[in-house]
């Protein structure tokens, strides 16, 4: 498609002459949901090995912030240590994009990014548990569980009103309890959903599910989420990991809002003093302020570790791996990037990663356009003079 | 569309199915309510009875424990198939005073070729709890019905839920650890004008068993369609005797029409028997008369729509025009529709 302004065209461009199947730099540089690259950083890595694995091991609550400034890979790093246990079967990882109002808005979230398949399961899991203590049948999973009821094996009203009782002593919360439980049931597991993820649903809904309170606050978010925690720990999950980013937007609310989520947050670490690892990225400039404003809620965040710019050698490692992804050969190095060129990325960006990441693939499709060899740092020069 | 047609064997012969069990008040204070109607009927051999009421009839008992037949206590000929429920609809509001051994005998005792297990009701005004010990007791009283049933008589599981999760289940739990020829349906009278839950929790049981499904109570105008495009087997209805209590004359396509309010018409719309040869006074005059009216009605119901079967005329346009008039049955068939479009 073209006029005399545009070419637009969906014509891939031709990485080979670098060995390359494509760049491999994300246009938009946003960490992906799975990063498939980490690089430098090995204090933050020590830091964040030993805290998650502390709740591993022990079973114990944990809690980090990791602090830095803007494109220097908060995201990237909570979403990089999410991908590395959330395939674990032993905990449950929920990922916040950021806080939003308050608590509400953050176990809002994080139920959404479990999903409704995951919350059903876990319905099904405890159902699955439960049968082994009062059946003859011992399903292994959720899968089976299901299968039992679908096949008319185990009867649901024999089971449903004893699941109800004992899931309300575990959570003592017999509206969660509930709506758990009527993840079940294909009439109303929507409705239940909806309550769940604090959505809000009308009262008729809710009265069909003979749940009495609505989850509309913090308070009653905050009991949610340790009913939650409750259940998977009583399913032998060793706890649940909470990943709130971009925490520095809490600046946004007024004192009392502030004040408000941080004490419920603070009330969520006091209540779960097991089970829990809630692990923070925020900025140094807001995390400095709530450290000298909110003690109690500051105290109880075990460490906090700063993410650093890259170093040359931090950079040169990052655009091998980048480049790894996409290498045809399986050769690890540079090319086509020249260390010159390394160099002018680096300075320009100032070791920030994100703006290296542009830089590096800006140079690279041009560098194809051109019919290059190499990226030196006059042609990275060039490009940075372009795009300013 | 998931209509079918079958054979029961029954003990007083074959029962071609989709067929209607008109209910028959016998036992109940209200007896005489129930018109002959076997003879003038030719295909409703049939009869919805009420064990519990029979029994607690104590006059009518004891001459049946003396040896006279039920049938002859209704009027009716000795071949009418008779479908004896336990009583479950009075459970709404009084105390169970059966047990399941009690309520076959007083089965067995009537002949009947149907039995329906003892059943309690639920109540959307219950608690869940409440209702999920109902549901549990009946489904106990099946498999106890279950273990104590011999002979030709078909035995049908009642089943109760609100929910199609639990009536699956329920239903495939029995198939699996009772014996039954077949299940039915209950606790959908109250529920009723929620066509959509109801239709639901048909199709789920329709789909939970391939053995004859019963509905308990709906089987009047509005929703006999529906039934039976939902593949219901059987089905009862007091509706006929009902309407006719309350002067409503039933017709198939626009359901009921209080008498007092037609005026000016020498004769009625209605072809039947009773209408046919009789003025628009002599039948508002007779409610013995609009009873059986009444229960014609339902009958050219059902012959309408195997009559569409058996011409091989599209069922879901024919279904189309039987609900255009109104507009909440319109809404109804369509959303069973769209139920049953999605499972094929």
């Amino acid at each position: 498609m073209s006029n005399t302004q545009f070419t637009i065209t969906d014509q891939q461009r031709d990485y080979s002459q670098f060995g390359l199947s494509e760049n491999p730099f994300p246009y938009s540089p946003v960490p992906d949901d799975d990063p498939a690259v980490y690089c430098g950083q090995e204090h933050a890595t020590r830091e964040i090995s030993e805290t998650v694995s502390t709740v591993l091991s022990t079973g114990k609550s944990k809690h980090l912030v990791i602090t830095a400034k803007y494109g220097n890979g908060k995201s990237h790093t909570l979403k990089y240590t999410r991908s590395l246990i959330r395939d674990r079967s032993d905990v449950i990882v929920g990922y916040v994009a950021q806080p939003g109002e308050g608590f509400h808005d953050i176990y809002q979230e994080f139920i959404y990014d479990l999903g409704f398949d995951r919350i059903q399961r876990l319905a099904y899991e405890y159902l699955a548990v439960l049968s082994c203590e009062v059946t003859e049948f011992e399903p292994t999973g959720p899968d089976e569980m299901q299968r039992l009821i679908d096949d008319g094996e185990i009867l649901l009203s024999e089971l449903i009103p004893e699941a109800i009782r004992r899931l309300n002593e575990i959570t003592a919360f017999a509206d969660f309890a509930r709506a758990m439980l009527h993840m079940v049931y294909e009439d109303t597991n929507l409705y239940a959903w909806q309550w769940l993820t604090a959505d809000g649903i009308r009262y008729e809904q809710r009265k069909q599910m003979e749940i009495h309170s609505a989850l509309d606050d913090d308070t009653s978010s905050v009991r949610a989420f340790t009913a939650l925690k409750n259940l998977v720990v009583e399913l032998g999950y060793t706890g649940i990991f909470l990943f709130i980013d971009e925490f520095e937007s809490i600046s946004r609310l007024s004192p009392k809002d502030k004040q408000t989520t941080l004490n419920s947050i603070r009330h969520l670490m006091d209540q779960n003093s097991h089970g829990l690892c809630v692990l923070f990225g925020c900025a140094p400039e807001v995390w400095q302020d709530v450290m000298s404003e909110y003690h109690a809620f500051s105290e109880r965040i075990g460490k906090e570790v700063a993410l650093k710019p890259l170093s040359d050698e931090n950079l040169r490692y990052l655009v091998r791996s980048y480049l790894e992804l996409a290498r045809e050969s399986g050769e690890e190095t540079l090319a086509p990037f020249g260390e010159d060129g390394l160099n002018v990325v680096l300075q320009y960006s100032q070791g920030n990663i994100r703006q290296a990441l542009s830089i590096c693939s800006q140079t690279l499709d041009q560098a194809v356009e051109q019919d290059l060899d190499v990226i030196d740092a006059a042609f990275v020069e060039a490009q940075i003079s372009n795009r300013s | 569309m998931l209509y079918r047609q079958r054979t029961l064997e029954t003990p007083h012969g074959d029962l071609e199915t989709p067929v209607l069990f008109p209910v028959s008040n016998v036992g109940k204070r209200s007896s005489d309510n129930t018109p002959a109607y076997a003879d003038q009927i030719p295909d409703l051999r049939t009869a919805m009875v009420n064990a519990r009421a029979i029994r607690q009839r104590e006059p009518q008992w004891e001459r049946l424990l003396d040896g006279s037949s039920l049938r002859q206590e209704m009027g009716v000929p000795d071949d009418t198939i008779v479908f004896a429920d336990s009583g479950g609809f009075d459970f709404h509001t009084e105390t169970l005073d059966t047990t399941p051994e009690k309520t076959l005998e007083t089965q067995i005792r009537i002949d009947a070729d149907v039995f329906g297990t003892v059943d309690l009701p639920l109540s959307r005004e219950d608690r869940q709890a409440k209702n999920q010990r109902r549901i549990n007791e009946s489904i106990q009283y099946a498999l106890a019905a279950s273990d104590a049933h011999e002979g030709d008589s078909l035995l049908f599981a009642s089943v109760h839920g609100h929910d199609p999760e639990t009536v699956r289940n329920s239903i495939r739990y029995l198939d699996r650890h009772g014996d039954f020829d077949g299940f039915a349906l209950g606790s959908l009278v109250p529920i009723r004008t929620d066509y959509r839950k109801t239709t639901k929790l048909i199709l789920a049981a329709r789909l939970a068993t391939d053995k004859p499904l019963h509905v308990y109570g709906l089987g009047g105008l509005v929703y006999q369609p529906l039934l039976l495009y939902l593949g219901v087997d059987t089905f009862d209805s007091s509706s006929f005797i009902r309407s006719a209590g309350n002067r409503n004359y039933l017709i198939p396509g626009f359901g009921g029409r209080e008498m007092h309010r037609i005026e000016g018409l020498e004769y009625l719309p209605c072809p039947c028997p009773v209408c046919g040869p009789r003025t628009t006074e002599a039948v508002r005059a007779d409610r013995n008369l609009l009873v059986q009216h009444n229960l014609w009605a339902l009958t050219i119901e059902l012959r309408r729509f195997r009559y569409m079967i058996a011409a091989g005329e599209d069922i879901e346009s024919y279904l189309e025009l039987r609900f255009q008039g109104n507009d909440v049955t319109h809404r109804a068939y369509r959303m069973a529709k769209q139920q049953v479009r999605r499972l094929a």
